[in-house]
């Protein structure tokens, strides 16, 4: 009989009691099942609000699951992409080292702190931005707007994905009286976190109706950041099994920023125009197979159906014809045989009228002469 | 109207890569498995008795 495994506690190793206690830390085990099942329900919450694009929904629905598990990595994970993609990379970088510092194998945050350590450029240029946004925060603080919209300029020309940046920019823009830069700033915003409450704030502070929030929200972005469709559906949702994908599977995860800085590039790929003058060939190749196709299964079998009875009406007529003319053959060869067992019958019957009228010549002698003959022949 | 010093109070710095180090050590994040090891902990202290009295 095999024994039952012991029940170890998730949250210090030790042994758990029968009536559902830890024998060390005395942690109840249903209250703590309670709370990871309740971390996870905010995590796939929090999954969804950031496949909707509400980032900051879903990093609010992710601090709660990390409320009630500290160690849920899989909300680590996804709350360090969310805080990367707006910018803010030591965010991330904490959340990350922290999920693989909990779980160091199968874990998606690994990953992850490899490709950054992989590129140190990129490191510097974080570094960079976060020094330009500090240095805008102090400008703004001690009233030299100017020099703060240049470091926030060139901060966002370095991320484009920075919204911090952004809203400190739009705020100032505000404050200068220039709306329709600050609406610039902020339907950028909007692209990154749909649902940003501080942009969607300072929009209808300054009378955007809702109609315009609403288009501004759904404007899509594109897909050059690292919060890549790819990115979340490998996230998955809490039910789904934990699947690390096999490194040659990888995708870049980290967008080309200074591609990114030029406008005018005319973006090539999925959503480029496609010719359909290329697919002229294909086009009259499949109608002329359909057509093939109507005619062996349409006109075909109706042609084919005609010329059969055709065919067995003519059979039937011929047939017919056939078995008139043999029962005229027997007729007729039943005709023959009967005239010729007449004329059988007619020979004989002369033969024997013929035996009776012959005269005798019974007493004719042997030495006849032949005048003698020839006057029996002229009297006969 | 928007209160251009509140909002500005809003906003913080934000941390470098070197001080990604602090960023994890100042997230002292208290789970729900830590407050209820804390208030275990603490009535264990407040009355020391044995611990199949206090988990009934």
């Amino acid at each position: 009989m095999a024994t039952a495994r012991p029940v170890l506690c998730p949250s210090c190793g030790a042994h758990v009691m029968k009536n559902g206690y830890c024998s060390q830390c005395g942690m109840n085990l249903y209250v703590l099942k309670k709370a990871y099942n309740t971390s996870n329900y905010y995590y796939n919450l929090a999954y969804d609000k950031a496949c909707a694009r509400d980032l900051s929904g879903a990093v609010d629905f992710l601090l709660l699951s990390l409320r009630y598990n500290k160690k849920n990595v899989r909300s680590r994970n996804l709350i360090g992409l969310i805080y990367y993609e707006m910018g803010e990379v030591v965010k991330a970088l904490a959340h990350w080292i922290m999920s693989a510092n909990y779980k160091p194998e199968k874990n998606l945050a690994v990953r992850y702190l490899k490709a950054l350590r992989k590129d140190p450029e990129r490191l510097d240029a974080v570094d960079r931005i976060a020094r330009k946004f500090n240095m805008a925060l102090a400008y703004a603080e001690s009233e030299n707007y100017d020099l703060a919209i240049m470091q926030l300029k060139s901060a966002i020309s370095d991320n484009p994905h920075f919204v911090q940046g952004y809203l400190l920019l739009s705020l100032l823009y505000i404050h200068a009286g220039n709306y329709e830069k600050a609406r610039v700033a902020l339907r950028r915003v909007l692209k990154i976190d749909k649902a940003n409450p501080l942009a969607l704030h300072y929009l209808r502070e300054m009378g955007t109706s809702d109609e315009i929030i609403i288009r501004m929200r759904s404007e899509s972005i594109e897909n050059d950041g690292l919060l890549s469709d790819v990115l979340l559906s490998e996230e998955g949702r809490e039910d789904d099994q934990l699947s690390v994908k096999k490194p040659e599977k990888k995708k870049p995860i980290f967008q080309e920023i200074k591609a990114k800085k030029n406008e005018n590039v005319v973006r090539t790929g999925d959503y480029s125009q496609i010719s359909l003058a290329k697919y002229s060939g294909l086009y009259v190749f499949v109608g002329l197979v359909l057509g093939v196709l109507l005619f062996y299964f349409i006109v075909m079998p109706g042609q084919t159906r005609k010329q059969k009875s055709e065919n067995e009406s003519m059979v039937k007529s011929y047939s017919e014809e056939l078995s008139d003319k043999n029962a005229k053959i027997s007729e007729q060869e039943s005709e023959i045989e009967r005239l010729k067992g007449e004329l059988e019958n007619k020979e004989l019957a002369i033969a024997t009228a013929g035996d009776a009228a012959m005269p005798d010549y019974s007493d004719v002698r042997g030495g006849m002469s032949d005048e003698d003959l020839e006057k029996m022949v002229e009297t006969e | 109207m928007i209160n251009f010093e509140e909002e500005l109070a809003r906003f913080s710095p934000i941390p470098e890569v070197n001080q990604t180090q602090d960023a994890i050590y100042n997230n002292d994040l208290k789970d729900l498995s830590d407050i209820v090891s804390q208030v275990t902990a603490e009535l264990l202290a407040k009355e020391p008795v044995s611990n199949s009295v206090v988990r009934r």
